[in-house]
């Protein structure tokens, strides 16, 4: 077997084990949903905002909520991976440590993309955008495989100290402050009935930031584990 | 020059081996040469860097300095080294939410082996765990869980073997289980090398023990010529 294709198989086994981890567990995506809704629902009904705020707001409010729940997904992800030493399993595969990276941080990305998916239907509702918007849609997957790129990365971090589950968020939050910042702008001209093209700048930071965090990870993944 | 891992011997041999912890040293220039067919008992006293030896031969943990050599060929080059290794730890690195079949599959995929199935079966089998295949691993005892540690370690025919305190938790059939594994696996071809706190039980099944103490191996020698070094008596004496 060629050195690439063992490479995409163990990619594939560590997303085919976390899939058939959360079927069998049902502790991650649900609990990542309930939460972002809880978000919504929260903001919409304490802030009872006039239409016109309400349409400031509803793009921030979109990323505030999947960063919650991208969080609580990566401490879940972290947490699976810790019990029985799992982790020392993985590390122990014959295979560049980079493919246990992309694995885990392509099934990162697709729990959270999972849980926007349901949001946005929701989102929509309560502040009245189009569901079938693609420019939306595909904003929201350059954010949200920017920021589980990110995630899985401080992830490996944290999860060797005592404080993971708030060293988490405090390490990512501040780091994922220019993804954020893009996401939320990119959203927020769509939204407000734009082009995609108008928010050219903001998609072009949020591709670096993809591009930035997925090399950052190939680098110091398995420094950062090893050490 | 390519090296061919399919000319892989089962020696391991460490040079200069240093790690510190917080500025702490807990390996100290450490050197050490397991050879093919030995079943060494590295023994030392509690937070002596058993466990830490064993994790950087895993390649688990990176040294500050120092190298090791599998066969010919440096550690940490290669990641295909790995295929050499089996390692059994105190903890089982199982998903305790997956079953036994689908926890083995799952190491089984990772590690590439052929016949997936079958090697799956032959591991379950040997491990004596047949009755309790579709069971997730969360209702398997320790022994249970530790038995089939074995079976995802030795999945792909390591030549290498390392065992951190596998008797730890241990009831007395899993325990004797565990002794005749380990007399089974001990031949020529493959090097064991297995960390004991009490090493007692594993006396009349090794052939090598090493002495871990203050970073460095102060003994190693064949165990019939333990009474050449009265120091080591004592000591297994003092921590049986």
């Amino acid at each position: 077997m060629s050195p690439i294709l063992r490479y995409l198989r163990v990619i594939w086994q560590i997303i085919r084990k976390d899939i058939r981890l959360e079927w069998r567990g049902r502790q991650g995506v649900p609990v990542m949903l309930v939460f972002s809704l809880l978000v919504v629902f929260l903001f919409n009904f304490a802030l009872q905002l006039s239409p016109d705020l309400q349409a400031g707001l509803a793009a921030g409010l979109l990323w505030v909520s999947l960063a919650f729940a991208a969080t609580l997904g990566l401490n879940r992800s972290i947490s699976l991976e810790r019990e029985s030493g799992a982790l020392d399993g993985l590390l122990l595969a014959p295979v560049d440590r980079s493919a246990i990276f992309f694995g885990k941080s392509l099934s990162n990305f697709l729990f959270t993309s999972l849980v926007a998916l349901v949001l946005l239907p929701v989102f929509s509702l309560f502040y009245g955008n189009n569901i079938l918007n693609l420019s939306l849609i595909l904003i929201v997957l350059l954010g949200v495989g920017a920021t589980t790129s990110l995630g899985t990365l401080l992830a490996a971090l944290s999860i060797q100290t005592r404080t993971r589950d708030v060293l988490l968020p405090v390490l990512l939050y501040p780091l994922a402050l220019p993804i954020l910042i893009a996401a939320v702008e990119a959203s927020r001209g769509v939204l407000s009935g734009r082009a995609l093209s108008d928010s050219r700048n903001w998609i072009l930071l949020l591709l670096a930031c993809d591009v930035l965090f997925t090399a950052a990870g190939l680098m110091f993944f398995e420094t950062i584990l090893e050490e | 020059m390519k090296r061919k891992l399919e000319i892989s011997s089962a020696q391991i041999t460490i040079r200069g081996l240093v790690k510190r912890y917080h500025y702490q040293p807990v390996l100290d220039n450490l050197s050490l040469t397991v050879e093919d067919g030995d079943f060494c008992v590295l023994v030392g006293a509690n937070g002596a860097g058993k466990t830490t030896l064993l994790r950087i031969i895993a390649s688990l943990v990176r040294p500050d300095s120092g190298e090791i050599l599998l066969g010919d060929d440096l550690l940490g080059v290669n990641p295909q080294l790995r295929q050499r290794i089996g390692f059994v730890s105190h903890q089982p690195m199982f998903y305790q939410d997956l079953t036994a079949i689908e926890n083995l599959r799952h190491y089984a995929r990772l590690y590439q082996t052929s016949r997936v199935d079958e090697t799956i079966n032959n591991g379950i089998r040997s491990a004596g765990l047949s009755q309790h295949l579709n069971k997730p691993l969360r209702a398997y005892s320790r022994g249970m869980q530790q038995r089939l540690s074995i079976a995802r370690a030795l999945l792909h025919d390591p030549v290498i073997l390392l065992f951190d305190e596998p008797y730890t938790g241990l009831d007395q059939d899993a325990a004797r289980f565990l002794d005749g594994k380990l007399k089974q696996l001990h031949q020529p071809g493959r090097a064991i090398l297995l960390a004991a706190h009490r090493p007692q039980r594993l006396l009349p099944i090794a052939s090598h023990i090493a002495w871990l103490k203050d970073g460095k191996i102060i003994q190693h020698l064949p165990i019939s010529c333990l009474s050449e070094s009265p120091e080591l008596e004592q000591y297994l004496q003092e921590v049986a």
